[in-house]
């Protein structure tokens, strides 16, 4: 029996552990369930705990937690309890109690099990870590609420505009449309009727055409920009969104700029005003899109600087918005102006950025200078006109290009005597200030100058200034020089120029530049070390060697007046770039008979430009010249050396101006063909460039285009020519190219030419010449004359003419005729030449003397001269000019000029000379 | 055009054959001395400066080497033609003769143009010239010069390949080098010092006092201006010197009677010696036109500037005062004026002996090359005049005892002495 009773306890008790584990299994799995809240768990143990209990009948259960009582039903709270706290983060926050609403036989505590005591505990603990579970899941759940929200940002920028600026909020939702419409989603469409009334489906545009749409009004817009955003959000990630709406907002801060643009009413101060708004913005973050970018400048380019296709198609690749800040700055113009740089200005600023961009590319590019310049628009010389009712000066151009000559002096003073408007007047006097006491080059940029095609090379004035003396002074000075370089567009030379090249009708609108003078003090003077003008291709090859592509660079030291000028009475120092081992001067003789002896220099003291001895120069202050030991040889006895860098005696030293070392042991060489290249690359043909250099920094002071005629094709020259109907050959510098259909000669006798006696003769062959080009037939006659054509200086090396006087021929041709141990120089000279190849008029050196040439003197000299029947006034020179008339005296024939560069050959036929064979 | 064109060694030979006729050489001298001894002619290959390799031909010409080791320059020159050199060869053997120094003829060169080589590529056919003859060629041998668009750098380019070739130092090998290089001191003076050396000569033999006479120079480059100077140190005065304008193109006398003073018009003078026209004309000078020179009442006519100046047409300007010409430049006189100067009984000094002071003054240079000891210029000029002396003296001795010109004598003693020498070493 009591076997069996202990049996009995055994089963019992057993039972009792199942019904609490069951009750514990219960608790867990409603712990488990995360759908459920608090009150339902809560409701939920307060269910499972009686099972569990020896006394289901009688066992109640409540939780309070943070003074919440949880029951299933009201039951007296009785004496025979057990409790267990539950504990959070060490806090008591309430308890779990169970009770008996009736009295039962004593156990371990009470009426209850210690089994049950565990039980509760473990029930209490384990609820006790739901609680802590549930908290921190909020609170990562918040967290995570409030990144969800940081994402949307986009509505809250969205919300903002709509209180704050509604007008950009349009803008930005139709941008949006567009936008979701332009990526094809289906929803957009609808949208975009309410921005685009003639924009409806299925409907037809054209039957509706007289029936003025009707505008949505902007309040509905504001409405919708909810449902745009809605259907953004649906295709468009949250980031895309408000990348989108920040870039729109970017965008729409530099919206005043292309209004201005856009706006050709729009003023050059207004533009100014805009582009310096847009400079201060932009370190706030303000960005332009590409297309945006490129359409700024575009239009800046064709509102600043030029019009031309070519120009603002280079310039689109390269100009950038922001770079025209510093140019806006520095630019002087009247009130309401619509002007323009002009060519040299804008050719200089593109070329300044196109080698800014390069240094990526080439380290050469780097440190490329462009001296600091300010700029007058081009319709400043109409604002000094206007002001001073200038106006009749206008039609001078349709004038007679005699009396256009006549008057000119007049014009030149009646301008001097002009007064500046105020406004000009207050932008020189800002100039000034910023340039300081330096010396200025005051240069002309008009507006057909240096256009592709048309170089008006040399024919507008260019002034220095020494700018010294008080701010009064200065300033006077400068307006006299503007005034000075504003009348030069009325002299008869580029009037005639640009009569020949029918752009008489238009507008020469002339811009100023005024430009700090590189250079350096020396003594009295300042100077550049040296400066030129160099070629990208090759026109003056002296060596069969020498290819066009090698480029040319004529170098001088000071200023470059002396490169680019034609020279009477001194050489500049000719290099090609690709080949700067091949000089064109080889024996010692050779090298110093042709350095350049002369310096263009500003003297400081008498405030004037002035060409001095390089000699005297060097003896005085050779020791201040910069770089001086690269630029200059020693000549010691018959023997060339290098200069050294420092020691040399240049009062007892002979030495000779040759750049040796500048070419040998410096980047010179190199720098130029980097910048040549780099710009003809750009500009997409060759470019030429002046340059100066102050012994420290190379300056690039103006860069355009060399242009070329497209009759560059090598001639193909027989061989076996009959010698009798060859009037010349020649095997040096020559180009390619076929000249036909000539039907007059006009032949200056080099003899007869040295040997007249007076300068009033010599002056009358120039004269005459003027004439013959008048009279001649357009483009049918050469000129052949000794030494050098259009000679300023010492006109016995050559006829005194202009290029207005010699601009109908079709060829001129330059003879260098051995006299005693010298032969003359031909014209190296680029103003000149350039003209030339502008106008398409060949030129063409003959060195009769040299071995293998013709030269038929006798048929030049003894053919029939026409010029006592064409110009009886100019009988007198008859022994000196010989006018040939081709067919007449050849039977028909006309004369025929053949070049090919590759073979160094030209050679002048009669064009019959096919019949004699 | 034409026939036939002109060859300078056919020219050179015939007026060999004069002097050999009037001396009765045999033909076995003639034949010698019509031909040069050796001739080498050989490709010069230079890596041009673009990497490819162009070929270049070069000569020298040993005319005679009997007296002594051949002489004469090297030539760059694009069209350069073997007789040119054969005839420049063989004038050289006549001209080291008649100065009596111990040196034969040669001259060489090479096919180019300098105009269109680099610095570099010159260098290049300077070295690969030695290279190809430098066995051939040495102080004791052939001594080259500079002569037509060679100078002093090509002369140094030449004697380092040279030098590195045969692993020793010599300068001797080369002359006209610069003063700081082996070069000689008095070479600038020495052609202009030559000439009025032997015109004090004939001065004297004429018993006149140098400061009794007047002159009259055309040109006032290098050889004129020194003859100038040491003219006016003996007290004669020159009244007038006449020079090419660069800028007028044209060539103008300028004159002062009362005598020029050579440091005032030195110091107005060019490096080309043109004259400053409007500054000559400031201090006093006369401007007179291009043939004023010779139309002065002086003693002494001095052509030192160019060929063919004094012509059938101008020679009647000439005053019966001159007494001398003295031929500075090479050939001033044409054939033709030559015979009337003779008659006039003017008395001429050859270009042959007269400018021979250069050549002197590149065999000094030899000299104090191979002892490697130099002389101050004093001593340089002071041998000089011994030299130029003693050359004088023989032909003007010759030409007074065989009662022959001038010219001729000098021609004449010049063949002599290299037929004896050929003789004498049993050669013919």
């Amino acid at each position: 029996m009591e076997k069996d009773k202990s049996l009995d306890k055994i089963f019992h008790e057993l039972k009792e552990r199942a019904k609490e584990l069951n009750c514990l299994y219960e608790v867990q799995e409603l712990l488990n369930k995360y759908d459920l809240d608090i009150d339902e768990i809560c409701l939920g143990i307060i269910k499972a705990i009686p099972p569990g209990w020896q006394y289901p009948d009688v066992c109640k259960a409540n939780i309070f937690i943070k003074g919440v009582k949880y029951q299933s039903e009201d039951f007296p709270e009785t004496e025979w309890v057990q409790s267990s706290n539950i504990v959070v983060h060490d806090e008591t926050i309430g308890s779990v109690n169970v009770y008996y609403t009736e009295d039962r036989p004593t156990a371990d505590e009470g009426p209850f099990l210690k089994e049950e005591r565990k039980l509760i505990n473990t029930i209490a603990d384990q609820f006790g870590l739901f609680i802590l579970h549930r908290q921190l899941k909020s609170i990562f759940a918040e967290q995570k609420k409030s990144d969800d929200q940081q994402k949307s940002e986009w509505w809250v920028i969205i919300d903002l505009l709509k209180r704050t600026d509604p007008k950009l909020l349009i803008r930005i939702s139709r941008r949006m449309v567009n936008f979701l419409f332009w990526r094809g989603i289906k929803e957009a469409e609808k949208l975009m009727e309410h921005f685009s009334p003639a924009y409806k489906r299925g409907s037809d545009i054209t039957l509706e055409i007289n029936k003025p749409y009707k505008k949505q009004i902007s309040s509905d817009i504001l409405v919708i920009s909810n449902d745009i955003f809605k259907v953004a959000e649906q295709h468009l990630s949250k980031q895309e969104i408000l990348d989108y709406i920040q870039k729109w907002i970017k965008e729409d801060r530099s919206s005043f700029l292309v209004n201005i643009l856009e706006d050709s009413g729009s003023s050059l101060g207004e533009i100014g005003g805009a582009i310096e708004r847009f400079h201060h913005l932009e370190p706030q973050g303000l960005e332009l899109s590409t297309p945006r970018e490129k359409s700024l400048s575009v239009a800046l380019t064709r509102r600043l600087l030029t019009e031309q296709p070519h120009f603002v198609n280079i310039a689109k690749r390269i100009i950038e918005v922001k770079d025209f800040y510093h140019l806006i700055e520095r630019i002087i113009f009247p009130l309401g102006s619509h002007g323009r740089l002009g060519g040299k200005s804008a050719g200089l600023f593109l070329a300044q950025q196109i080698l800014k961009k390069g240094t990526n590319k080439n380290r050469l590019l780097n440190q490329i200078k462009i001296p600091n310049t300010w700029y007058i628009t081009s319709d400043g010389i109409f604002n000094l006109m206007n002001y001073n009712d200038l106006q009749d000066i206008i039609e001078q151009k349709y004038k007679d290009v005699e009396q256009v000559r006549r008057e000119y002096p007049y014009i030149i003073q009646v301008f001097k005597n002009s007064l500046f408007d105020p406004e000009i007047i207050k932008g020189l006097s800002l100039a000034l200030d910023d340039f300081g006491e330096v010396p200025l080059i005051v240069r002309s940029s008009s507006l057909l100058e240096d256009q592709m095609g048309a170089a008006f090379a040399g024919k507008y004035k260019s002034l220095f200034l020494a700018n010294q003396g008080t701010k009064e002074t200065r300033l006077i000075e400068l307006m006299d020089a503007i005034a000075e370089v504003y009348a030069s567009t009325f002299g008869p030379d580029p009037v005639e120029y640009r009569a020949e090249h029918s752009l008489l009708d238009y507008h020469e609108e002339m811009g100023i530049m005024i430009q700090e003078v590189v250079g350096k003090k020396v003594g009295k003077y300042f100077l550049p070390a040296f400066a030129g003008v160099a070629f990208s291709k090759n026109e003056f090859r002296w060596s069969s060697r020498i290819q066009r592509e090698d480029g040319l660079v004529r170098l001088v030291l000071g200023l470059g007046t002396r490169a680019v000028d034609r020279l009477s009475d001194d050489y500049p120092v000719l290099i090609a770039p690709g080949q700067p081992a091949l000089r064109v001067n080889v024996t010692l003789e050779e090298i110093i008979r042709y350095s350049p002896r002369k310096i263009d220099v500003i003297n400081l003291e008498t405030r004037t430009f002035e060409t001095i001895e390089i000699r005297s120069l060097l003896e005085n202050f050779g020791d201040e010249y910069p770089q001086i030991s690269k630029l200059i040889s020693i000549v010691d006895h018959e023997h060339l050396k290098k200069a050294r860098a420092i020691g040399t005696d240049f009062k007892k030293n002979e030495f000779v101006v040759t750049f040796d070392g500048l070419v040998t042991e410096t980047q010179f060489v190199k720098k130029v063909i980097a910048i040549l290249n780099e710009l003809e690359k750009t500009y997409g043909n060759p470019i030429d460039i002046e340059f100066a250099h102050d012994g420290e920094d190379f300056y690039l002071l103006q860069c355009r285009s060399q242009s070329y005629s497209e009759d560059s094709q090598p001639a193909f020259i027989p061989a076996n020519l009959p010698n009798e109907k060859i009037i010349f050959s020649a095997h040096r510098y020559i180009t390619n190219g076929k000249i036909s259909d000539i039907s007059n000669i006009v032949y200056v006798d080099p003899q007869s030419y040295s040997e007249l006696t007076n300068q009033r003769d010599m002056l009358a062959v120039g004269e005459a010449i003027g004439k013959l080009n008048k009279v001649l037939p357009r483009r049918k006659f050469i000129l052949i004359g000794p030494g050098r054509w259009g000679s300023r200086g010492d006109i016995k090396l050559g006829v005194n003419v202009s290029y207005s006087e010699i601009n109908n021929s079709a060829m001129l041709i330059e003879i260098a005729r051995k006299q005693k141990d010298y032969v003359p120089d031909l014209s190296f000279g680029t103003h000149f030449f350039q003209d030339l190849v502008e106008a398409r008029i060949r030129y063409l050196p003959l060195y009769p003397d040299d071995e293998g040439n013709v030269f038929n003197e006798e048929f030049l000299i003894n053919s029939k001269n026409i010029l006592p029947k064409i110009l009886p006034e100019f009988k007198f020179l008859s022994g000196v000019i010989k006018v040939i008339d081709v067919p007449k005296t050849a039977d028909g024939a006309t004369l025929e000029i053949l070049m090919n560069a590759s073979s160094d050959e030209a050679v002048a036929i009669f064009s019959d000379y096919n019949e004699t064979k | 055009m034409k026939n036939k064109a002109y060859n300078p060694f056919e020219a050179a030979q015939k007026q060999f054959d004069h002097a050999a006729d009037l001396l009765e050489l045999d033909q076995p001298t003639r034949d010698l001395l019509r031909n040069p001894i050796r001739e080498f002619h050989f490709i010069i290959p230079v890596r041009m400066d673009d990497g490819k390799t162009k070929i270049f031909r070069g000569f020298r010409v040993q005319h005679n080497d009997a007296r002594g080791p051949a002489k004469g320059g090297v030539r760059f020159h694009p069209q350069e033609t073997i007789d040119t050199v054969r005839a420049l060869a063989m004038w050289m053997t006549w001209k080291t003769a008649v100065l009596d120094l111990p040196l034969g003829g040669g001259k060489g060169g090479v096919i180019c143009d300098p105009h269109t080589l680099s610095l570099h590529e010159q260098e290049q056919i300077c070295r690969g010239w030695v290279r190809q003859i430098f066995k051939n060629l040495g102080p004791n041998v052939d001594v080259p010069a500079p002569d037509v668009m060679t100078g002093s750098q090509q002369m140094l380019w030449m004697l380092d390949e040279y030098e590195t070739l045969t692993g020793a130092k010599n300068p001797g090998f080369i002359t006209g080098k610069p003063i700081s290089l082996g070069g000689s001191l008095g070479r600038k003076e020495s052609t202009g010092y030559g000439v009025m050396i032997t015109v004090r000569e004939a001065l004297k033999e004429m018993n006149i006092e140098p400061k009794d006479t007047t002159a009259s120079f055309q040109g006032f480059g290098n050889v004129a201006q020194y003859a100038v100077q040491l003219y006016q140190q003996m007290g004669g005065k020159v009244i007038s010197v006449a020079c090419w304008n660069q800028e007028d193109g044209e060539s103008y006398t300028y004159r002062k009677l009362e005598g020029i003073n050579y440091a005032e018009l030195i110091s107005i003078t060019d490096r080309f010696g043109g004259i400053e026209k409007t500054k000559a004309k400031d201090l006093g000078y006369e401007i007179l036109p291009e043939e004023g020179w010779i139309e002065q009442e002086v003693d002494i006519l001095i052509p030192a500037a160019l060929e063919n100046q004094i012509t059938q047409e101008n020679v009647s300007k000439i005053k019966k005062s001159v007494k001398i010409i003295a031929e500075g430049a090479n050939g001033p006189t044409t054939n033709d004026a030559d015979e009337i100067l003779n008659e006039k009984e003017i008395f001429i000094i050859p270009d042959f002996l007269a400018n021979a002071g250069g050549v002197t003054c590149s065999y000094f240079e030899q000299v104090q090359n191979n002892m490697n000891y130099y002389w101050e210029k004093d001593e340089v000029l002071a041998k000089l005049d011994v030299k130029m002396t003693a050359a004088y003296i023989a032909v003007s001795d010759f030409a007074r005892t065989h009662k022959i010109k001038t010219r001729d004598a000098a021609y004449i003693i010049a063949v002599d002495r290299v037929a004896q020498a050929c003789h004498d070493r049993g050669w013919v």
